[in-house]
């Protein structure tokens, strides 16, 4: 699942005469271990005892206010077999992420191929599309989404220039769901700059060495630019697709925690905070978060062990 | 040799026309574009002009008010009995410690696994992984009990300290898929002269990844700023307050809300991360693109 | 995790006994003492609350440690605090979630304090009440209100239509309705938002005919018949354009006011409480006033009741129960701290204070006193708490069911069936 194994550092820490078996162990794993140290001390003291707690819990019946109860397997039964909200929030999030991720990762490359060549103004544009990102999901955002998509909103007094009598796409539950993947792909902002970062990184003089070739820009992008920048691609993939599993805040702030109307809004993790903290089933709520950490791990060990055909690393 | 140089004056002298007009184009759609990536924020402005009573039978307009004043900021800005000052005070402290905190321990333990070989690396990379899948809500409140118990509750440690300790995944991932796009020969060759890994990693591997640098410590001050719900749960004290926390005690549902406050802060509380980014974004065009690298 | 919890509970107590037993008896310890408070609201709220916690500073001695939320952040960080064991000692409650907190012991019954460090003489009997829960004094109330609908009277003066008063039937709203529709005015403004998703006034609605939305053993107090016939006669109000179009309701998201019929002016009535009509005014250019619910039928009453806006309580976990007490005395007793309260949290519950601070309301204030005060035969008596699961069945129900109602997604005979088969497999499942 992890990176590919390395042949060429085990070969350097192996120039190295070991005097005997041990300090061979220690030529070879100790500076591994030195560097991961503040990570292995964080993950072992503050992360994993939590996460394990929350497995445990996904067994349990816990109201937040009294002990936990010993539940068996209860709360996934009872998810797969006697609850309705549980596949509608499956499937509202499952929409988002396939709308929402590719678009979002579109315009994030376009916009950075656009604003790598170099033109004037380039740090000015950069920050005005990085501007809707700063804006995070707040309740300004919320307000100003309703006023742009509600029946006499921006969006349909735009519309009725041509003649379109469009719904009120906020709160009808079949176009609802659109209005924050759109939300979500408006805000390309942090994907772009990785994106642009991952463009600084590719040597200029293999530009150079290709036009001297005189491959042409197109010819460049294909061979050059692309599959120097598969690294930066698969990352904001994967954690793209992490990130709208998971996502909360949209959908949080403008259905008011609803997930309505008729919960078409109604987002897997949404359902499970208010299963959590509205309704007192934290066991049902921590049990519906491992499931969700099931799929999206097995996304991303896919995600892993295809990565070795098209990700090219420079190792 | 001489036709090589034929063929590149004749591509540079066909393009001068065609780079014109492609950069005009650009212009053109980036303009139209930044006016779409605009409009919220000056509508957020406009509003935070307007009488409490316009706000909401304005619409989406961006005109200012014939009615407008600076009342909301006066208001807003001595609100929460501590005032606003001492919340932006409170927000650049917390964020500026997870930019160190973030920028040193991510970048330790991403160089690990994407240079160093030891026993277990796969395993502890996927563990790292998994922290990034689990929704947080699950995890809160016994991440709360952890923290009460070390007496950490109503402090900022349990927003700060796990930065210094990496528990931020997201940006280890980041640091990996770079530091792997650094050719390997330059480690070699650091190698060959007697350099051991912390050389490497402070001599080679850092000074070339100033982009992702910028772009972790960018990205961690501005998701520490706009971020709520651990400020939320962890400070009680109002004079301990995050500017994030203090937005949205302008407005509740239950009785008197102040829009207009809320608004007006919002705009202000853009400024010190819109000002971090335009620093810090310099950082990110330098890289080996400009240091002249050669492989 | 559980093992730690109770063993933080178990030093806080024992820490507790030891300092007690240091000082002593008697009141020494309120010298110096610190009560950790914790409350929703606004920064309005927040202002009179500080300004009180430093007149009860003065006068006990104790100090007062206070912070505040909004509503929607409130109540996962009371949940998160309390399950760690580390509630705050005054903690504001909710009618709805009151029962839910004092069946865990979340929070501490008060009775032994009543009389002692706890006086409430002279204390409406319905407000007392409404803190009970199993016979058991869990939460004062710090004020009174009532359901009450927002009237837009611009609005109806722009449509030179009678806004309703206290005798305005369903039916007279229908014919005011089509009146209204004819006006046509500012684009088509409907003249009462749609109330089928509302849980108070279909309590209300149900209250008028004899039934309640739950009974004292927390069972449904109405069935199959009557959610059909509400859902009936909401699809017929908004089938007529009376009420809102299934598209503008839904943009309400029950919680901000800015989402509201009348704020967005989508309608000239709707559904709130009569302690919200000052929020509404600083929103609105119009002129806003306040009505009681309509009546089924002429004549016919009791639907409304005076309900304890918020509660007062002291964290079960606290380990000073009775400093905790004596400040709560405090806050509804003492006429100072009256007159800065106001009626921001409802109406007075005490006689003597509710005459401290009438002279100094303002309009919109004294619209609520007088409506509060002035019932007569709408008040019905005061229903029980609700049951724990009534949080849910409100919100993944009834909501839900109206909207899809609305948008077509289901007939209202259908909606009703499922309504009471549903809540009744929910109210089972929680007990």
């Amino acid at each position: 699942m992890a990176t590919q194994v390395d042949t060429s550092a085990s070969t350097g820490a192996g120039r190295v005469a070991s005097p005997s078996f041990w300090s061979g162990v220690w030529q070879n794993h100790a500076p591994g271990y030195l560097f991961l140290l503040p990570w292995l001390i964080g993950f072992l003291g503050l992360t994993i005892g939590p996460i394990l707690t929350s497995f445990y819990l996904s067994f349990t019946h816990f109201d937040l206010l009294t002990a936990p109860r010993w539940a068996g397997i209860d709360n996934y039964m009872r998810m797969f077999t006697n609850d309705p909200k549980f596949a509608a929030s499956m499937r509202v999030t499952f929409v988002f992420v396939v709308f929402s991720v590719p678009l979002k990762l579109a315009f994030a490359l376009g916009v950075a191929l656009l604003l790598n060549r170099g033109m004037k103004g380039l740090p000015l544009y950069r920050a005005l599309f990085y501007l809707p990102s700063l804006l995070g999901a707040s309740v300004a955002i919320a307000i100003l989404w309703r006023q742009m998509f509600a029946g006499n909103g921006l969006v349909n007094q735009l519309l009725a220039n041509f003649g379109i009598q469009g719904p009120s796409w906020i709160s009808n539950p079949n176009t609802s769901l659109w209005t924050l993947i759109i939300l979500a792909v408006w805000q390309f902002g942090s994907p772009m700059i990785i994106f642009l970062a991952g463009l600084r990184q590719i040597p200029q003089d293999m530009y150079e060495a290709a036009s001297l070739d005189g491959a042409s820009k197109w010819r460049q992008f294909w061979k050059i630019t692309l599959p120097m920048l598969t690294p930066v691609v698969f990352f904001n993939a994967i954690i793209q697709t992490i990130e709208a599993f998971k996502s909360f805040t949209p959908a949080f702030i403008i259905s008011g925690g609803t997930g309505g109307p008729i919960n078409s809004t109604l987002f897997y993790t949404l359902y499970l905070y208010n299963e959590a903290f509205g309704f007192f089933r934290m066991g049902y709520a921590s049990a519906l978060a491992w499931v969700l950490l099931a799929i999206v791990a097995l996304f991303t060990a896919f995600s892993f062990l295809t990565s070795k055909y098209w990700v090219h690393y420079d190792d | 040799m001489t036709t090589d140089a034929e063929r590149l004056t004749v591509v540079t002298g066909s393009s001068v026309t065609r780079r014109k007009v492609i950069s005009i184009v650009s212009h053109v759609l980036l303009i139209g574009a930044s006016i779409v990536m605009l409009y919220p924020l000056l509508w957020l402005m406009a509003s935070s002009f307007r009488p409490e009573n316009e706000i909401f039978t304005s619409g989406v307009s961006v005109l200012p008010s014939a009615n407008w004043s600076f009342d909301s900021y006066v208001r807003g800005w001595n609100g929460l009995r501590v005032g606003f000052g001492q919340l932006f005070i409170n927000s650049f402290v917390i964020s500026a410690l997870s930019v160190i905190g973030n920028v040193v321990a991510c970048s330790l333990a991403a160089y690990a696994f994407a240079r160093l070989e030891f026993a277990g690396r796969r395993f502890w990379f996927a563990m790292m992984l998994m922290t990034l899948m689990l929704p947080y809500q699950v995890t809160l409140i016994p991440q709360y009990v952890l923290f009460l118990n070390l007496g950490w509750v109503n402090t900022i440690l349990p927003l700060v300290v796990p930065k210094f300790l990496a528990a931020d995944a997201f940006f280890i991932f980041l640091m990996v898929q770079f530091f792997r796009g650094i050719p390997k020969e330059l480690d070699e060759a650091a190698r060959m002269d007697g350099a051991g890994p912390w050389r490497i990693y402070w001599k080679i591997i850092l000074p070339l990844s100033m982009p992702v640098l910028a772009t972790a410590a960018i990205f961690t001050f501005i998701w520490t700023w706009d971020d709520f719900f651990g400020p939320l749960i962890y400070l009680n004290d109002l004079r301990q307050y995050t500017v994030m926390l203090g937005l949205r005690t302008f407005t509740d549902n239950t009785g008197m809300s102040d829009y207009g406050g809320m608004f007006a802060m919002s705009v202000l509380s853009l400024v010190p991360i819109f000002v971090f980014f335009l620093l810090f974004q310099r950082l990110l065009i330098e890289g080996i693109a400009t240091t002249g690298m050669k492989r | 995790m559980s093992i730690r919890l109770r063993r933080r509970q178990f030093l806080m107590g024992s820490s507790a006994l030891a300092a007690a037993a240091a000082f002593g008896a008697g009141p020494a310890w309120a010298q110096g003492a610190t009560l950790r408070q914790f409350f929703w609201g606004g920064q309005a709220r927040a202002d009179r609350t500080y300004a009180v916690n430093d007149l009860f500073t003065a006068a006990n001695g104790a100090s007062v440690d206070s912070s505040f939320l909004a509503w929607g952040d409130y109540w996962p960080k009371l949940a998160t605090e309390t399950a760690g064991g580390n509630a705050p000692d005054i903690v504001q409650m909710d009618y709805r979630y009151i029962v839910e907190y004092a069946k865990r012991n979340a929070i501490a019954p008060l009775d032994e304090f009543v009389g002692g460090a706890l006086k409430l003489d002279g204390f409406d009997e319905d407000q007392l009440e409404g803190g009970k829960v199993d016979g058991q004094l869990y939460g004062i109330s710090l004020g009174a209100n009532s359901v009450a609908q927002l009237v837009n009277l611009s609005a109806f003066e722009e449509a030179g239509i009678e806004p309703p008063n206290r005798d305005t039937t369903y039916d007279e709203i229908r014919e005011k309705g089509e009146a209204f529709k004819a006006a046509n005015i500012r684009g088509g403004i409907r003249i009462i938002a749609d109330g089928s998703g509302s849980e108070p006034m279909l309590d209300n609605w149900l209250r008028q005919k004899g039934l309640a939305l739950y009974t004292a053993e927390g069972t449904l107090g109405f069935d199959a018949d009557a959610a059909v016939e509400w859902f009936t006669l909401w699809q017929g109000l908004r089938n007529d354009g009376i009420c809102v179009t299934a598209e503008d309701q839904a943009l309400d998201t029950n919680g901000p006011l800015e989402t509201t019929m009348v704020v967005m002016g989508k309608a000239a009535m709707m559904p709130s409480n009569s302690n919200q009509l000052v929020a509404f005014r600083t929103l609105m250019t119009d002129n806003l006033t306040i009505t009681n619910y309509p009546r089924i039928a002429p004549g016919v009453g009791g639907g409304h009741y005076r309900k304890p806006s918020m509660f007062f309580s002291v964290g079960g976990s606290s380990a000073n129960k009775e400093l905790a007490a004596e400040y709560l005395s405090f806050f509804v007793n003492d006429l100072e701290a009256a007159k800065v309260l106001g009626v921001e949290r409802g109406i007075p519950c005490i006689d003597k204070t509710r005459e401290a601070v009438a002279p100094d309301l303002g309009e919109a204030d004294q619209i609520a006193l007088e409506f509060v005060a002035n019932l007569g035969d709408l008040l019905g008596p005061l229903p029980p708490p609700p049951p724990a699961a009534a949080g849910e069945i409100d919100a993944s129900l009834l909501r839900v069911l109206s909207q899809e109602v609305a948008f077509g997604a289901r007939t209202p005979e259908d909606a009703g069936q499922y309504f009471v088969s549903e809540a009744t497999a929910i109210l089972q499942r929680a007990s």
